[in-house]
């Protein structure tokens, strides 16, 4: 193992990431702040002596993160690297386990950073041993794009984005929206005026009012957009998304299928379309055999600040071990993770060097 | 563990009333003994048990880990409190009394959510607006984490409650809160309201078997005695026994 280990370190050396070492413990909050509260179960969690949660690192990513934000400017190109452990409780395996992987940040020329990372995690694969790998890419943007371009109401466009990745509640969330009667009528500025002087009087009546959590204004708003969600999103975006969803192939395919479902239904996503093929060109061009690639289009991570391209290796050898990598495009981690709100583009995956066995 | 079964009964209050009148209603009568009186006891007339008197979380938690054969407590505290209970624990009987729902509830004044539904859209749209997650304060983290997790919410945060969590809202230590009720005045009086598909579980106090135990000979010969003083059916104490086999 420490053989192939070796090889890792070097892989990454060459390919011109710098190897860090972040601290192992952190504040909890970091993580679940961002990851949110269905992460924090798999945490090690401790106190320190003032009361404040601290947490074992659950991965690398955000420490690293931190690690940036605090040795420069947000927004400069940086290309990280690490081996070590990272701690999950992980009920009948141990919870301490050996992370591989880079992160590279600050670079705008997104579509080769994203050809570049996918290429680098299969030369790792193979250095650990790893002959017959299952690779599976996505890509987000194709689904914002496809939203976009629909024209949805800004309530149904966040509901169907926020549940993409889970395809069995996205595709439930469509049928839903597609069974809205639409006649319920938008509510106007005399029905929100009303609701927001009702709102206020109970706030305030419960003592709400001076806390800092949701407003009446808030409050009033959304009842208008409720209104707006119970008309539904109609009959054609609803089998636009469903035939975008059920797309999967080789990344040539799936990007024939795509255009003509566009050009099909009218809906403008080309830009994103234009990306993506790029990005099958640059992997094409790293010798990346495209064939062996399964893109689909439902495929993405539940966590917002994924916001492209994604891609996960398993192996066929061993087709019931969990992912062997995972990888994607971050771009919203570091903004999320520096409070400063402005995007630092961002890439990178990380290996379960438990799982990969190949060698070991 | 060889020796008697062990019987966790509740060691306090209006539970433990309960629970010995619903064994005097079986013909069983719990005596404290021996020296160690205040914490452990028998059933008259019937040998191969013993009783030991703890809280109701205790109960649940000795079950999971099975240092008690068979304990009184409250489906709530066992599916909050045993890690993976589905194996590790079995209903054997409703007993009729400690009921209580476990509930989401939120302020009055959020006029716009009466539904789950609701709550994952106003959770995600308050992350970008206040620049932190909802926060949920409860005692049933895990019943919490599980039912939010089955309607999809993913954008909140949870804090412990170590007591009087409906007061949570009010002082701002959270927006909106889970917790047992009974009949909802307390919510009421709170200026909160149950979502219409906001109720997690409905709990009433059980005889609860553990399948972490171990299970030997006589302790299921007690186990079986057990069961027929409280007319448990044929099809159930079967099922029960097979699992305690099993376990």
């Amino acid at each position: 193992m420490t053989e192939s280990f070796e090889s890792l370190r070097r892989l990454f050396s060459d390919a011109g990431y710098g190897f860090v070492e972040p601290p192992i413990v952190h504040p909890a909050s970091v993580f679940v702040e961002l990851a949110g509260e269905d992460l924090r179960r798999r945490l090690f969690l401790t106190n320190a002596p003032d009361g404040t949660e601290l947490a074992l690192r659950p991965d690398y990513t955000i420490p690293v993160c931190l690690h940036h934000l605090a040795n420069g400017p947000a927004k400069r190109r940086a290309d990280y690297a690490y081996l070590g452990p990272v701690f999950r409780q992980r009920p009948g395996e141990s919870g301490e386990f050996l992370q591989a992987g880079v992160e590279s940040l600050g670079r705008t020329d997104r579509v080769g950073a994203d050809a570049d990372a996918l290429k680098l995690a299969l030369d790792a694969v193979a250095a650990l041993g790893i002959r017959r790998p299952a690779i599976r890419i996505g890509d987000s943007a194709l689904f914002g794009a496809a939203i976009e371009a629909l024209d949805l109401s800004p309530p149904w466009r966040r509901r169907l984005a926020r549940s993409f990745g889970d395809t069995k509640r996205l595709t439930a969330l469509i049928t839903r929206a597609n069974g809205a009667n639409g006649n319920g009528s938008i509510a106007g500025r005399q029905e929100r005026t009303a609701a927001r002087r009702k709102a206020a009087g109970l706030l305030e009546a419960t003592g709400l009012a001076t806390i800092g959590g949701r407003t009446a204004d808030e409050i009033a708003d959304r009842l208008i957009e409720k209104s707006v969600i119970a008309a539904g999103i109609g009959d054609r975006p609803a089998r636009v998304l469903t035939q975008f969803l059920a797309v999967t192939g080789t990344p040539d395919k799936a990007h024939a299928e795509l255009s003509a479902l566009a050009k099909r239904e009218g809906i403008d996503i080309a830009p994103t379309l234009a990306r993506f093929a790029e990005r099958n060109e640059a992997l094409a061009a790293h010798g990346i055999d495209l064939g062996r690639l399964t893109f689909a289009a439902d495929f993405g991570r539940r966590l917002d600040y994924y916001t492209g391209f994604v891609f996960e290796v398993h192996d066929r050898a061993r087709p019931k071990v969990a992912q062997i990598v995972g990888g994607g495009r971050y771009d919203r981690l570091v903004s999320l993770v520096g409070d400063n709100g402005r995007a630092v583009p961002a890439v990178g995956f990380s290996i379960w060097l438990d799982r990969a066995g190949g060698s070991a | 563990m060889s020796g008697p079964l062990i019987l966790g009964v509740p060691s306090k209050g209006r539970l433990q009333d309960d629970t010995l009148a619903a064994f005097a209603g079986a013909g069983l009568e719990l005596v404290r003994s021996g020296a160690a009186r205040r914490y452990r006891g028998r059933i008259t007339g019937v040998p191969g048990i013993e009783v030991a008197y703890l809280s109701a979380p205790e109960i649940a938690r000795e079950i999971g880990a099975g240092a008690v054969h068979l304990g009184v407590t409250g489906r709530d505290q066992v599916e909050e409190t045993v890690p993976d209970w589905q194996r590790r624990a079995a209903f054997a009987k409703p007993l009729g009394f400690g009921y209580c729902d476990v509930v989401v509830a939120v302020p009055e004044a959020w006029i716009d959510v009466d539904t789950m539904e609701d709550l994952d859209d106003v959770a995600a749209d308050f992350r970008p607006r206040h620049g932190r997650r909802l926060t949920v304060a409860t005692k049933y983290i895990n019943l919490t984490r599980r039912f939010f997790a089955g309607h999809g919410i993913a954008d909140y945060r949870i804090v412990e409650s170590l007591g009087a969590t409906e007061g949570a809202p009010a002082s701002g230590a959270a927006e909106l809160i889970v917790d047992i009720t009974t009949t909802g005045t307390t919510l009421k009086a709170n200026g909160l309201k149950i979502l219409s598909d906001g109720v997690m579980l409905r709990s009433e106090a059980h005889l609860v078997a553990s399948l972490a135990a171990d299970w030997d000979d006589r302790q299921r010969k007690a186990l079986a005695g057990l069961l027929s003083a409280f007319k448990l059916g044929k099809r159930d104490t079967a099922r029960l026994m097979k699992a305690v086999a099993d376990a």
